[in-house]
């Protein structure tokens, strides 16, 4: 029987949704799952962990570990590997994973695939399902290697109401500190604000806003929908907005249900990383703006004028 | 120092780009320096503006790459090396960073600067593998290098929780984001000077090594078929009283769309 190993995708304390979607999957194609966690204070997500549906985990659980740190992330990953005799190891959407998978790779010497959006298994021969160009075309992907390492895009696979798996914890050794990349500070992101890789709409807006005030008019829109708030690059690069909004091929990539863009112009850059969200609407006054060729719905007119009246009517269909 | 970026020539992404029979259609393709590879040869010529390195690209593969890095040279890298070899057709990230390993290792490197990920493949892979091949250090989607003395460098990377900033040794990897700099024009002058600079072109024997030493005859992964991506069809678009229209979306969202 195949076994996946599933990186938890650990975020302040919390277990987030990609774990129990990649942990769906895997059972779903009848392989044996387990799950590797690693960071400082986790041992008490072990029940947590089992109900996502791993009947394995995999528990490196030192203070060392608070921060991220590719070199001792990657080494508890191989670790629980080689333990676990995984197939495929399979992160879940992050800065993390990305800085990690392909060093787990060349530590395995297996193969390493990014962004996949399926996987399939028949006997001994590994295939997968990826985006690339900017998401201009579908690869698909024969493994040579007996092992996978691979990153899975955001919203790929579904978690499956009703699963769970059992409770078996294995203890890793924390590995020693990289002392030849040590990090010195972390300058945090504004923090409490909804995480976009969570978020069930993500409202996201452009150099169209202009400038703050046009930012501050969006994202009371946001705030009134309890949506995650997200930007293009131009509003990154001006200042406007943080980096950890950004969305599209060098940011975040998001496949929330109601996708909301303002004053976006739809790069290709910029769609990569929102084009598979399930309704897109976008505002722009641009009518040949290339964003429209991916909106469900499109509305050409002035940010300014198009967002007070929005809140005022999704205030009326939402009571 | 002594500075190492990786350049590919990759498909411009900017334009169409066509799938038949399972593969990209050649005809109308056009070829052009990797976004985030332009960001690493910036990096690299402020880095030897502001502290004195010698600067150095390695390109493999691509044909004739001689517009690509006499670009580079234009916008002030000094050396180029270009790796060209029929046995790397079925190339992956892992061939590459083998043969990345083999230019290192002839020449070492203080500094390794790659993109954090090439256009066509949209892998993010080859840098940090080729840290582990060659058991350096590394840090990938890196947003500001500065040098703190001979043996270190102080970087930032964007990670999960905010702007991390670390300290590394020398020699290292980084992989390199676009919010890093804004890549220069070349001026005139650099044009014109870097018609008259040579490329070395070498082949894997002349690296001294060979297809299978670098994995290239046998990848770990290969690409068996290119499908086209289901790219989304236009909805409704409305234009008109800004008022009007709104609310006319807004209703769609609530009953047709179901969303709100
Ligand atoms: C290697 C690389 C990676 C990149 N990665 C990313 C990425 O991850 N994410 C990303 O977003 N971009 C990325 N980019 C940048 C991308 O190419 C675009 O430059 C960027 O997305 C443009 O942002 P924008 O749509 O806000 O601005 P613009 O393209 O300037 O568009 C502004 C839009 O606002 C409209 N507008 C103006 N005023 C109004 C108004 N009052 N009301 C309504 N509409 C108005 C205009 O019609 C226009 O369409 C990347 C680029 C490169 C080269
Ligand atoms: N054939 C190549 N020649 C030179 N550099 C490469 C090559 N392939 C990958 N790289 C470097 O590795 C980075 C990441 O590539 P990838 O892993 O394919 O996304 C690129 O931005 C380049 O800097």
């Amino acid at each position: 029987m195949a076994k996946i190993l599933v990186i938890a995708d650990i975020k302040q304390g919390v277990l987030k949704g990609s774990t129990a979607e990649l942990l769906s999957k895997a059972r779903a194609m009848g392989a044996e799952t387990a799950v590797v966690a690693v960071g400082s204070n986790i041992e008490s997500l072990a029940p947590d962990l089992a109900a996502a549906g791993s009947d394995t985990q995999f528990i490196a659980d030192d203070p060392s570990l608070e921060q991220f740190s590719a070199g001792p992330y990657a080494s508890c990953i191989v670790d629980a590997a080689k333990q676990f005799e995984a197939t495929l190891i399979w992160f879940g959407f992050s800065e993390s994973g990305k800085a990690a998978a392909p060093r787990v790779a060349a530590q395995l010497n297996a193969a390493c695939a990014t962004e996949i959006t399926d996987a399939t298994l028949e006997g001994d021969e590994i295939q997968v399902i990826r985006p690339a160009i900017a998401g201009k075309v579908i690869q698909r992907i024969k493994v040579n290697t007996e092992q996978l390492v691979a990153v899975v895009r955001a919203g790929a696979f579904e978690a499956t109401e009703g699963i769970t798996g059992t409770e078996n914890v294995v203890k890793l050794t924390a590995p020693a500190a990289d002392l030849k990349a040590v990090i010195k500070e972390i300058i945090s992101d504004a923090s409490g604000e909804i995480d976009l890789a969570d978020a069930d709409i993500v409202i996201s807006v452009g150099r169209g806003a202009k400038d703050q005030a046009g930012v501050d008019l969006v994202k009371e829109l946001a705030n009134d929908m309890k949506a995650g708030f997200g930007s293009s690059r131009a509003m990154v690069d001006g200042g406007f907005m943080a980096h950890n909004k950004q969305v599209g091929q060098t940011g975040k990539i998001v496949a929330p249900t109601l996708y909301m863009a303002f004053g976006i112009s739809g790069a290709i850059q910029h769609l990569a990383g929102m084009n598979g969200s399930k309704v897109i609407l976008a505002v722009n006054k641009d009518p040949e703006a290339p964003i429209f060729n991916v909106a469900d719905y499109g509305i050409v007119g002035d940010l300014f004028e198009v967002v007070p009246v929005l809140r005022e009517e999704i205030k009326k269909v939402r009571s | 120092m002594k500075i190492l970026t990786t350049v590919k020539k990759v498909v411009d992404v900017e334009l169409n780009i066509h799938v038949k029979d399972g593969a990209i259609v050649e005809d109308g393709l056009q070829y052009v320096i990797n976004a985030w590879d332009e960001n690493a040869v910036e990096a690299a010529v402020q880095l030897k503006e502001n502290n004195s390195a010698e600067t150095t690209l390695v390109s493999i593969g691509g044909g004739d790459n001689t517009d690509m890095i006499r670009k580079c040279y234009a916008m002030g890298i000094e050396n180029g090396i270009h790796i060209e070899d029929p046995a790397l057709a079925n190339a992956d990230s892992s061939a590459y960073a083998k043969v990345l390993q083999k230019v290192y290792e002839k020449d070492d490197y203080d500094l390794i600067i790659t993109g954090k990920q090439a256009q066509d493949t949209d892998s993010g892979q080859t840098g940090i593998i080729l840290g582990e091949y060659l058991g350096l250090p590394c840090v990938s989607n890196v947003i500001s290098i500065e040098v703190m003395d001979d043996q270190h460098i102080k970087v930032s990377r964007l990670g999960d929780t905010g702007t991390e900033i670390l300290e590394m040794e020398l020699p290292a990897v980084v992989t390199v984001s676009d919010s890093i700099n804004e890549p220069r024009l070349p001026a005139m002058r650099g044009i014109m000077m870097a018609k008259k600079k040579k490329i070395n072109v070498m082949d894997l024997a002349a690296l001294g090594t060979s297809a299978e030493e670098v994995g290239a005859g046998a990848p770990q992964s290969e690409i068996i078929e290119f499908m086209k991506s289901e790219t989304r069809q236009a909805g409704q678009k409305f234009e008109g009283d800004a008022a009007q229209i709104t609310a006319q979306v807004v209703n769609l969202l609530a009953t047709e769309a179901k969303v709100l």
